[in-house]
């Protein structure tokens, strides 16, 4: 063995955890909508920044409120590509960007997140299943906008300065938070929408987690969770604001083969 | 080992979530990342352990990291810089997961291996002292320009700083480093010179 290359069996134990790694993180095509069976997340996501909320939909506790400001800029591209979006009024905080895949691809908005296209995305008649929405803080000296893609990926971006105000969580009886994932951190009780959209509610943090792999501590932790992944999707509660009434459940993942099963969170022992 | 012919491109994929993506980006610069933490530590266990801990925290903080130039290279050698100087911090996060990673039978220290160059171990000893001194601005600094041969201009970008304050502080950096390693070399000579042939 040479001192300057690594243990080969360490290493390779290594590349096996962090495909393990990537592969029990929550699978966000588009982190801003993380879709997972007949539900998704409200508001943002487990990993943080910012979301378009659709306004007069629904607005949980801790969502930020955005106040468009100026003008609807729309740029078409293919490729890396950069806009110029003019110098910002006064009062703006942040960026609206909504972007929407023309082709198959994989495209990155400024802040990092990042959403991929396939076939079967654009065969979406419904513009809104291949877009994407972003709202990013301003930052200082900057009136460009970059999107950086996969080669040859076409897309449309239209974007405009926000004031964006961030309004409080709520608080429940037992003293638990509900809301939103925000610049403040994870609430006890996460809003989500389900039953294809038309219902909406809260499903404990700590399911979530435990149902998105963050209990996966070891290398074989991780390949058993990859295991019990494998064409399988796991449901958790939804609650309503009180975190004790049930009235749904949230399905996380994404096996829709015919032998694809969903099964309850509480049914697996997964050591969380 | 599937080598990276854009990592730009790679890194994207990376960013959703594609498994293949990120073991080509650890194939295409461990054997770098590696290299740099024996540099900083004292045997290669501790470096592999950081080499493993840089490489989880590119996936954890995979949103928020400096691509520069189109490669993760510099993020992943600032990281490993600021392991290295505080193992037992920076790694305990993955503690029970490195630790679960199987390892040769016979793996060298450092030490055993070096025996036979008591020359370059002592070198590291004095580079590993020396850069402990520093802060860990300047240790990123001195890792990325001095030892890794990125220029100024790319390192700023690295650390979110401008390219002023980037040579500034190198300029700093380089002083304190010389300073150190006089200092160290001036100890070494006390115990080491001889009288002079009369």
């Amino acid at each position: 063995m040479s001192t300057t290359e690594m243990d080969p069996v360490f290493t390779t134990a290594l590349r096996d955890v962090l495909l393990a790694t990537v592969k029990v993180a929550p699978r966000v095509r588009r982190r801003w909508r993380w879709r997972m069976g007949t539900g998704m997340l409200v508001g943002l996501t487990l990993a943080g920044g910012g979301v378009a909320l659709a306004s007069g939909v629904f607005s949980p506790p801790g969502a930020p409120v955005d106040s468009p400001l100026g003008n609807l800029i729309t740029a078409t591209r293919t490729g890396t590509a950069t806009i110029d979006i003019g110098i910002p009024p006064t009062t703006a905080t942040d960026l609206s960007l909504s972007l929407t895949c023309l082709t198959v691809g994989s495209f990155e908005f400024p802040n990092g997140s990042s959403m991929s296209c396939d076939a079967a995305d654009l065969s979406h008649s419904i513009p809104i299943d291949r877009q994407a929405s972003e709202v990013v803080p301003l930052t200082v000296g900057v009136d460009t906008v970059t999107i950086r893609t996969s080669a040859n990926a076409t897309w449309m971006l239209q974007v405009t300065y926000v004031n964006q105000v961030t309004t409080a969580w709520g608080v429940n009886a037992n003293g638990e938070t509900y809301g939103v994932t925000n610049q403040n951190g994870t609430p006890d009780l996460v809003a989500v929408v389900f039953n294809h959209g038309n219902t909406h509610g809260y499903v404990k943090e700590s399911d979530l987690n435990c149902a998105a792999g963050g209990g996966v501590a070891s290398p074989a932790e991780a390949l058993a969770w990859d295991k019990v992944r494998q064409n399988r999707n796991i449901s958790i509660p939804v609650f309503q604001s009180d975190g004790v009434t049930i009235i749904g459940a949230f399905v996380l993942g994404d096996a829709t083969g015919s032998d694809a099963q969903t099964v309850p969170l509480s049914s697996l022992s997964l050591g969380c | 080992m599937r080598s990276i012919e854009d990592e730009a491109t790679a890194w994207v994929a990376v960013l959703g979530n594609d498994g293949d993506a990120f073991v080509a980006v650890f194939d295409q610069h461990r054997d770098r990342v590696y290299r740099h933490a024996l540099r900083l530590t004292t045997n290669v266990h501790d470096a592999e352990d950081v080499t493993a801990g840089a490489f989880l925290e590119l996936w954890r903080r995979r949103k928020s990291v400096r691509v520069v130039d189109d490669s993760v290279l510099p993020w992943l050698l600032v990281t490993t810089t600021n392991l290295s100087r505080n193992l037992t911090r920076g790694l305990r996060r993955y503690r029970v997961l490195i630790a679960a990673l199987p390892r040769a039978e016979v793996a060298k220290s450092a030490e055993d291996v070096a025996l036979g160059r008591i020359e370059d171990l002592r070198t590291a000893e004095r580079v590993r002292s020396a850069m402990s001194g520093l802060s860990s601005s300047d240790a990123a600094l001195i890792t990325l320009i001095m030892f890794e041969h990125f220029s100024p201009a790319q390192a700023a970008i690295a650390l979110g700083i401008s390219n002023g304050a980037a040579r500034t502080r190198l300029h700093r950096a380089r002083n304190r480093m010389t300073e150190a390693l006089a200092s160290l070399e001036d100890g070494d000579s006390a115990h080491t010179t001889k009288e002079p042939i009369r």
